[in-house]
């Protein structure tokens, strides 16, 4: 993702919370929200892949997006949800604690994410702050991960480097 | 208006694709010693056909080269060049380089460097034709290109400026074109042209024919505006003019005939030729002062319709009256070319009776059709679940039942293609690779008429280049080698594709040197694939190849060596719900056999229950199923067991395990399902219970995932719940004991 071909760009992105992390992908990826639902478990695959769902007639993996990125998998509440994307051409579910937001961003505004020793830090495109929604109505600034989805996509490889 | 041609170009893309591959087999055939003049006429066809798109789009190096190819082509046709193997030989290489041209113009890439291969074709041109054709196509090959400056405009200005007086300009235009040569030459070519009504509903476009021909020395030299009507009876549908269009007389007839190959045949195309002997030019000019409109030679017959082609030439009765007989004599050349034609017209004769009417789809369109066509045939094998027998004959199921399958059956032969799509690429890549590795390898092919789906079509190339790649790099032997072995010193492949029951069976068999078991043996043990003391059958050693991490290091080469394995085959060729098979005979070769499914759409299958799950066994591997009694299953080991079948001992696999979930259920309350490998034999499949047999509509997990071993897909029930599809082979085999189809399972 290169920031500076696009910095002044407005774009819209969608933030869901993983724990008590904030979490944003760009809008231009989600194809629908769904409600979270047991999918189909399937063999020889890594933990955060949860198994395969029906998409209106495709079959598209569902991802355990926290254990994916490294935290604790997701405990499943009322307000689970899954995103699904789509991700060069392939579509793919994402399970996370709750959707937040819709929020417009500038590209000027993303920071590139600082070098840290997180082992998945390819799949954080950049950190930006926004405007975060709490429960009493009154705003709140908060940091808001940005994710790189295309190395979230799930390919070949992934399964033989878990095995 | 741009799409519209963006369209259209791309329907000329795909007609190249066509093209060459005719153009391939021919050429191929003539490689093969069948030199017959229909497939001559065939290669030269094509080529040109390919000329003639790539001159209308504006690709002008595809249009060069293929321009300078036909040339030799022609030549070949007219057999004034003979088709020895090595005029064969360039024109194979020419047309590699045909097809990187056509490649470069369809990606828009830079164009090829054909320069050594034009030097050939030119060598050829120069040195293999018979002496009168030798000059002929060097004026037309320095034309191709710049042509477009020739206006048309000013023949438009002309003709509106006359409105219906067309004989003022009629003449003299041609005086000056036959004042140009000089006496005793032949005085070029006259052509008239007037498309018909039809040929403009065909979509004829004079202008791009006039173009042709100026592209060749052509000039046009007069408009007949005769038949114009008044504004008011104007059908702006029709065409109402004639061109005449004067050239030069180097230009070969052909040539000028093949400018209207797309033109209807009810049109209006004389070609003539003026003879003008040495003695009566100025009459010859006068005679045709005085008529322009009956030009006073014989047309050379290009009624299309029933390609009668060429009278031979004869000197015009009045004009040329003072020397016919001379100027005959003092133009062997000239009517030489005449006397082949008839011969070498037959094949186009021939060619468009066979014309097929055909209809370009979309293939996306035809994926959703079949989908559809899957859908319904699931609902309709749900409904006749959900109803009695009775009621499903009172609203007449079985009828639809019938007509679905029908449809079905329908729509899967629409995809169905002849397997050749695939093996057209072998020959082209086989001679790379006999280029590269100094191996000299013959390709035989049959079956290649077999039609398989269209997408078990795309998906084959990668792994047939492998396998092939494979049995010249590692299985034919250098031809010192070869001799040295009692073997002719070429290698051959033979490449077959034959059907057997619902699958396809692919094989790759060379007559090479067969797998060395011993280092593959001891690579193996090296890359820690198999422990130093394995017992292994030969059948093993020989799979070990498809192995993941194995390669051939030691003799890594450019071919075979490209970051792919053969494990990238099998898992390509099993991704496919296909089976690899590896059959090698020290010294006499190997034989790689992929048997492959039909079709990728549907399925017959067994849903099966394992605890809240369900799956589907391909009813292709089931052979019965079994309740045991108890006693009948026995464990043989804290992990393994076998169930006793009419006095045999079958292995038993808890599937269930094998996927991840424990199970408690004792035998006797399961069910065994005793399917067939391909790998394993007869293995018994521990399921909790059988649902029902039913067809369903198979979804590839790679299609937002990844092929996973063990499955051939996934399918959704009509509940819209998503059941896994087994890949019983896959799934047999990795439950096996041998330690490198556990290393290619995944977890």
């Amino acid at each position: 993702m290169s920031t500076e071909a696009i910095a002044n760009d407005e774009r819209k992105i969608v933030t869901f919370t993983l724990g008590n992390q904030l979490f944003g992908i760009e809008m231009a990826s989600l194809i629908e929200i769904r409600e979270w639902e047991a999918p189909t478990p399937l063999p020889s695959v890594p933990s955060y892949v949860l198994g395969v769902a029906n998409l209106r007639g495709s079959v598209i993996p569902i991802v355990g997006l926290s254990e994916r990125l490294g935290w604790e998998p997701s405990v499943l509440h009322a307000r689970s949800c899954v995103l699904v994307v789509t991700i060069g051409g392939r579509n793919a579910g994402f399970l996370v604690d709750e959707v937040q937001d819709i929020v417009s961003i500038k590209g000027s505004e993303i920071q590139p994410a600082p070098d840290t020793e997180v082992n998945d830090q390819s799949a954080i495109a950049g950190l930006v702050k926004i405007e975060r929604r709490t429960s009493d109505a009154s705003n709140q600034e908060a940091m808001c991960l940005l994710l790189d989805l295309d190395a979230l996509s799930l390919t070949r490889h992934i399964p033989e480097l878990a095995a | 208006m741009s799409d519209e041609l963006d369209e259209i170009q791309a329907i000329f893309f795909e007609e190249c694709v066509e093209g060459l591959a005719v153009a391939e087999e021919g050429l191929s055939a003539m490689a093969a010693g069948d030199t017959s003049a229909s497939v001559i006429a065939g290669v030269f066809r094509a080529v040109h056909s390919i000329k003639g798109g790539s001159g209308a789009f504006g690709h002008t190096a595809l249009l060069g080269f293929s321009h300078r190819f036909e040339n030799v082509l022609d030549e070949v046709r007219a057999e004034r060049i003979a088709p020895t193997p090595e005029v064969t030989q360039c024109l194979l290489g020419a047309f590699d380089i045909l097809s990187d041209h056509v490649s470069a113009a369809q990606h828009g890439a830079d164009a090829p460097d054909d320069g050594h291969m034009l030097e050939q074709l030119d060598a050829i041109l120069a040195g293999g034709g018979a002496p009168a054709a030798a000059p002929e196509p060097e004026p037309v090959a320095a034309a191709p290109v710049e042509a477009d400056e020739f206006g048309f405009t000013p023949v438009a200005v002309v003709d509106l400026d006359f409105g219906g007086d067309a004989d003022p300009f009629g003449f003299e235009p041609v005086a000056v074109a036959l004042d140009d040569f000089d006496a005793g030459e032949p005085a070029g070519w006259t052509v008239r042209f007037g498309p018909s009504r039809g040929a403009m509903a065909n979509g004829a476009e004079p202008l791009l024919v006039i173009r042709e021909l100026e592209s060749m020395g052509g000039e046009v030299t007069a408009v007949d505006t005769e038949a114009l009507p008044p504004l008011a009876e104007l059908d702006p549908e029709d065409s109402y003019f004639v061109w005449t269009v004067a050239l030069p007389a180097s230009v070969d007839e052909r040539d000028i005939r093949d400018c209207f190959d797309f033109v209807a045949p009810d049109s209006l195309i004389e070609v003539t030729q003026a003879q003008v002997a040495a003695p009566a030019p100025v009459e010859t000019v006068a005679a045709a002062a005085a008529e322009p409109e009956e030009i006073p030679f014989e047309p050379i017959a290009v009624v299309f319709d029933d390609v009668v082609v060429p009278l031979p030439v004869e000197p015009a009765p009045a004009a040329v009256a003072p020397a016919p007989q001379k100027a005959d004599a003092a133009k062997p050349e000239a009517s030489k070319p005449e006397a082949a034609k008839p011969e070498a017209a037959k094949p186009e004769a021939k060619h468009a009776v066979e014309v097929a009417q055909t209809i370009r789809v979309d293939l996306g369109k035809l994926d959703q059709l079949l989908n559809l066509v899957g859908e319904l045939v699931i609902r309709g094998s749900i409904l006749s679940d959900r109803l009695s027998p009775a009621d499903q004959e009172r609203v007449e199921l079985p009828e639809l039942s019938r007509l679905t399958r029908q449809i079905q059956d329908n729509v899967m032969s629409l995809r169905a293609q002849p397997i050749k799509q695939a093996f057209s690429r072998v020959p082209r890549m086989l001679r790379d690779l006999s280029a590269e590795t100094g191996k000299k390898v013959i390709l035989e092919t049959t079956g290649e008429m077999t039609e398989v789906d269209k997408g078990v079509i795309e998906k084959i190339g990668d792994p047939l280049t492998h396998m092939i790649r494979n049995a010249v790099d590692h299985g034919i032997e250098s031809p010192e080698d070869r001799i040295a072995a009692g073997k002719s010193p070429e290698g051959t492949i033979y490449l077959s594709a034959e059907q057997k029951g619902g699958r396809i069976l692919v094989k790759v068999r060379d007559d090479g040197r067969g797998i060395n078991r011993e280092r593959v043996r001891a690579i193996a043990v090296t890359r820690g694939i198999i422990a130093a003391d394995a017992q292994l059958s030969d059948e093993e050693i020989d799979s070990l190849i498809c192995a993941p991490g194995f390669s051939t290091a030691e003799t890594i080469s450019n071919i075979s060596g490209r970051g792919v394995g053969m494990d990238v085959v099998r898992s390509n060729v099993e991704a496919l719900g296909g089976r690899l098979e590896i059959v090698s005979v020290p010294g006499e070769g190997t034989t790689f056999s992929m048997a492959l499914p039909l079709t990728l759409a549907i399925l017959d299958g067994m849903i099966v229950r394992l605890g809240d799950q369900r799956f589907v066994v391909p009813l292709a591997n089931v052979i019965e199923t079994v309740q045991p009694e108890p006693g009948q299953v026995q464990a043989t080991s804290p992990t393994s067991e076998v169930i006793e079948l009419r006095g045999q001992y079958l292995p038993v696999r808890r599937v269930g395990e094998m996927f991840g979930m424990r199970s408690e259920r004792p035998a006797e309350d399961s069910l065994v399902i005793i399917v067939e490998s391909e790998t394993a034999g007869h293995v018994g499949l521990m399921v909790d219970t059988i649902d029902n047999r039913r067809e369903v509509v198979l979804k590839s997990l790679e299609d937002n995932l990844h092929p996973i071993r063990g499955l051939g897909g996934a399918t959704i029930l009509g509940d819209g719940a998503i059941a896994l599809i087994f890949d019983v082979d896959a799934l047999v085999a990795t439950g096996g004991a041998s330690k490198f189809a556990l290393k290619g399972l995944a977890a």
